[in-house]
């Protein structure tokens, strides 16, 4: 069950690098004051055509191996949880128990 | 005061001008709203698209022919014992269907 989120995710992950570019253009162009109207316009609404799933605001960090989506690390690409379980095998290097 | 004031404020300007016009900047000293902010960013998507590892599982023959094999030997004693799949038309649904 968490593979298929986590096949989703990276279905919109490959979709956003692919259109990457191409959104940036088209929001550069329909932001910029210089043009006249209607070309912010059709480039609006060429960006509004792009597949929502393109878009990186879709994209969520989900742990690695359970496929978690809240309390991920960006550091160790996991969930809170597969971290301490981690981390007190000392797999995890350099990470040991603060205290001080 | 204020023409000195005014002769600094134009130097100041003037540098400015300069720098950008050498290394290739940007400017925009009213202030206005340009569409350079969005354009500077720089690109995310190939660091986005690589967050989640390769599956050593699905890359490694051996393992794949492995678990291939399993799968066929399970195929077959499912067969042997009489409860493989059954043929086409034959099945619960497709036989009412016909019916």
């Amino acid at each position: 069950m968490s593979d298929k989120r986590n096949i989703q995710d990276q279905k919109r992950r490959l979709l956003g690098e692919k259109y990457e570019l191409r959104r940036k253009l088209y929001k550069a162009f329909s932001k910029d004051t210089d043009l006249p109207n209607d070309v912010r316009e059709k480039h609006r609404c060429k960006l509004a055509d792009l597949p929502r799933n393109s878009s990186f605001t879709r994209v969520t960090n989900r742990c690695v191996f359970t496929g978690r989506a809240r309390s991920v690390y960006q550091m160790f690409r996991v969930s809170r949880i597969v971290f301490r379980d981690l981390a007190s095998r000392g797999l995890l290097h350099g990470v040991k128990k603060a205290s001080w | 005061m204020s023409l000195r004031s005014m002769l600094a404020q134009a130097a100041v300007i003037g540098v400015n001008e300069a720098r950008a016009k050498i290394f290739g900047h940007v400017l925009n000293p009213t202030g206005q709203r340009s569409a350079h902010k969005i354009l500077r960013k720089k690109f995310i998507g190939e660091k986005v698209a690589s967050w989640y590892p390769d599956n050593i599982h699905k890359e490694d023959p051996l393992v794949v022919a492995r678990k291939e094999q399993e799968r066929l030997s399970k195929l077959e004693m499912l067969k042997r014992r009489g409860k493989g799949p059954p043929k086409k038309g034959q099945g619960k649904r497709a036989a009412k269907r016909s019916k």
